[in-house]
């Protein structure tokens, strides 16, 4: 591939000539486009991040920058249809800049549930908690810039029976903003899906923001399937109050260029967060992935298990933080990344980064990169399996673990795609 | 040696190269439906190698040709062979974690028959054999080979001998490694599939085995040929002697 990427001549450009006129259309109140504006102030002059830097070490920071003004309003597109397979809480659908909620069951609406388009949704007190301006330049042109985003919240104490579905449909140029907000002692599942892009070039940069209060639990997918054309970069954080959990699931399979940065605050004591995730890449795919797990109080504990599985000329990069502050103690803290090399061609590398500033902890980090093992296919082959289903057994087998650790309706999906991935290689 | 009956398996002149280096330098067998065969040698004298070679695994080259019933199958992938009749117990069977036994078994026995089965009667034959094997149904439901004893693996590839009733079957040192319960159960499988016309080779160190199992042909193998083959007293001589009055293949003896 052609780098296209701008040489040390040019300096890279960002218009965000219409933040203000995109406020007022979207009917936001002065709070959000203070925040838009502080975000703004942050991008202005534009400097990207150090290559030297471990965040962007792997992925070229210029890919992620729009083409045009995000800023500048384009008409509306009508989004696609979306049919409904299972029972759901509520169904949100993001696309061309607007939401449309599809679904919203009668649990739901008797609980209170609130399914509200974030640009007039008065929340820009919880918005730039788990995401604040200056995060990354990504995080802060989506703070700058974002259009069509949705607030869900689950009121205190409610345990919703259906999962809840967002769904994003990638554009040329889509900013999506999500916000979540679990009232104490809530109990949910929230898959958010991102798909499209038409077989078209087209760029993503999205944002969520979690806010889970004490005692919740709340079991958060993220899932990534765009066409092949798309460039993206999704960011993820929650912030996680204490005595509650947060289960991130999370599953790449699309685009060409994907850079995901997921984690999670483990902000209050006794908070627990679970991070599975599996990543699937083929053709000349180039996957980045970052996860955080940032222990700031007393007696939290995360474990973390991420899967990739690559075959022809994929690439795969992942960097896995711990930190552990010094007032966390008594944390602990676990991590795993396995690769499977399917192909000669494909790479992938896994740093693990402990920052970790107390002694009372238990932690460890394991990682490993491999081939897949000729012997096993060997073996599975003289029981009559072709090459393609033995290395798919092996494949399915490998992922399996990391798959049972995921809630009912976001495995029951992810196990699907997965199929549908191998049969398609 | 064997009837008039065209030989389930053969070989003609089979050499297996690992690398640069000559293991199995020039290897004849034949073996006739119910026909059990043993061979016996040295370790390191090349009697996985052989095996593994006919089966098609692809670090070895292999110069010769490989018949399964009249057909030329030499050059065939595993798979082929599998799906053709042909069967190999491992030496050392390989770990697949996240795949458990009943959903492997049933990928393969799918293969092999080239007929999906449907799941219960799939399960309902699975249970049956396990209890032939006298094997814990609890072992179904396990991950393939991982964490299994030396005996369980062994007793795990005799299970998949019987779920997918080859016609011909390669089983190298199943014996080995097993107490002598397992041995009688294993044994009795053994007997099992050779009474269904499964012609079998067993690769074996001990005349212990051949207690249960009555071997119609005994082979001595030796720096990667057969030097000398037999009927069952074989086997006892070299229980008795060892294999140094054997030393140059020039003793080499046909039957
Ligand atoms: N992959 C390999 N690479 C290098 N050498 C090998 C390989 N596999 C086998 N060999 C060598 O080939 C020779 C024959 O080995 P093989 O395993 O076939 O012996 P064997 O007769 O089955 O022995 P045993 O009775 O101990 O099982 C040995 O010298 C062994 O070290
Ligand atoms: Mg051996």
């Amino acid at each position: 591939m052609a780098s296209r990427a701008a040489t040390g001549a040019t300096l890279p450009m960002l218009a965000l000539e219409h933040v203000a006129e995109l406020s007022s259309v979207a009917g936001e109140d002065r709070a959000l486009l203070a925040l838009r504006n502080q975000a703004r102030e942050l991008l202005t002059p534009l400097l990207l991040p150090d290559r030297a830097r471990h965040l962007w070490r792997y992925t070229d920071p210029t890919r992620f920058l729009p083409d045009t003004d995000p800023t500048d309003l384009t008409p509306t597109d009508v989004g696609p249809t979306w049919r409904l397979e299972e029972p759901l809480s509520v169904a949100g659908l993001l696309a061309g800049g607007a939401l449309r909620v599809v679904e919203m069951d009668a649990q739901a609406r008797k609980a209170g549930v609130a399914v509200e388009d974030l640009h007039h949704a008065k929340a820009a007190e919880m918005l730039g908690q788990a995401v604040p301006p200056g995060h990354g330049f990504v995080e802060d042109i989506n703070t700058a810039a974002w259009r069509g985003g949705v607030l869900v919240r689950v009121p205190a104490g409610v345990a919703l029976e259906h999962p809840i579905r967002l769904r994003v449909v990638a554009g040329p140029l889509t900013l999506p903003r999500v916000l979540v907000v679990a009232g104490e002692g809530s109990s949910f599942e929230i898959i958010e899906g991102h798909v499209g892009g038409d077989r078209s070039v087209g760029k993503v940069l999205g944002v969520t923001e979690i806010l889970v209060a004490r005692d919740a639990n709340v079991r958060y997918g993220l899932v990534q399937r765009w066409d092949p054309g798309i460039v993206g970069h999704l960011t993820a954080r929650a912030r996680v109050a204490a005595g509650a959990r947060f289960h991130l699931s999370l599953a790449s399979f699309g685009g060409s260029t994907f850079k995901a940065d997921v984690g999670a605050y483990l902000a209050g004591e006794g908070a627990e967060v679970e991070t599975a995730g599996v990543a699937m890449g083929g053709d000349q795919q180039h996957f980045d992935h970052h996860t955080e797990h940032i222990h700031e109080a007393r007696k939290t504990s995360s474990n973390l298990d991420f899967k990739v599985a690559l075959t022809h000329a994929a690439r795969s990069t992942y960097t896995g933080m711990i930190r552990i502050a010094r007032q966390a103690g008594g944390s602990e803290a676990y991590q795993e990344n396995r690769n499977l090399l399917l192909s000669h061609d494909a790479r992938a590398e896994s740093i693990p980064e402990l920052e970790i500033l107390t002694d009372d902890v238990r932690c460890s980090h394991g990682a490993t990169v491999a081939p897949i093992d000729p012997e096993q296919l060997f073996y599975l082959q003289s029981r009559g399996l072709a090459n393609l289903q033995a290395m798919r057994v092996i494949v399915y087998g490998f992922l399996d673990q990391t798959l049972a650790r995921l809630p009912q309706t976001t495995r029951e999906r992810i196990e699907a795609l997965v199929a549908a991935r191998l049969h398609t290689e | 040696m064997s009837h008039s009956a065209k030989p389930v398996f053969s070989c003609t002149d089979v050499h297996v190269w690992i690398a640069e280096k000559e293991v199995v330098k020039g290897v004849d067998l034949a073996v006739s439906a119910g026909e059990i065969h043993a061979i016996m040698g040295p370790n390191g004298s090349g009697k996985s190698t052989l095996a593994n070679a006919l089966m098609g695994h692809p670090a070895y080259t292999l110069e010769g040709t490989v018949e399964l019933s009249g057909e030329d199958v030499t050059s065939l992938s595993p798979d082929e062979k599998a799906r053709r009749g042909m069967f190999l117990a491992f030496q050392y069977p390989v770990a697949v974690p996240g795949v458990t036994v009943a959903s492997f078994l049933r990928a393969a026995v799918a293969a092999v028959r080239g007929t999906e089965v449907p799941v219960r009667e799939f399960r309902k034959e699975l249970l049956a054999r396990m209890e032939d094997l006298e094997m814990d149904p609890a072992f179904a439901g396990r991950y393939l080979n991982d964490g299994f004893s030396g005996g369980e693996k062994k007793r795990l590839e005799i299970l998949q001998l019987l779920m997918l009733k080859p016609r011909f079957a390669l089983l190298d040192e199943t014996d080995s490694g097993l107490d002598i319960d397992a041995l009688k159960v294993v044994a009795e499988g053994i007997n099992a599939a050779a009474s269904q016309d499964v012609g079998m080779v067993l690769v074996t160190h001990y005349q212990r085995l051949l207690n249960y199992v009555r071997p119609h042909v005994v082979h001595v193998f030796m720096d990667g040929r057969i030097v000398r083959t037999g009927g069952p007293e074989l086997a006892l001589e070299l229980e008795e002697r060892g294999y140094d009055w054997l030393e140059t293949p020039a003793t080499a003896g046909g039957a």
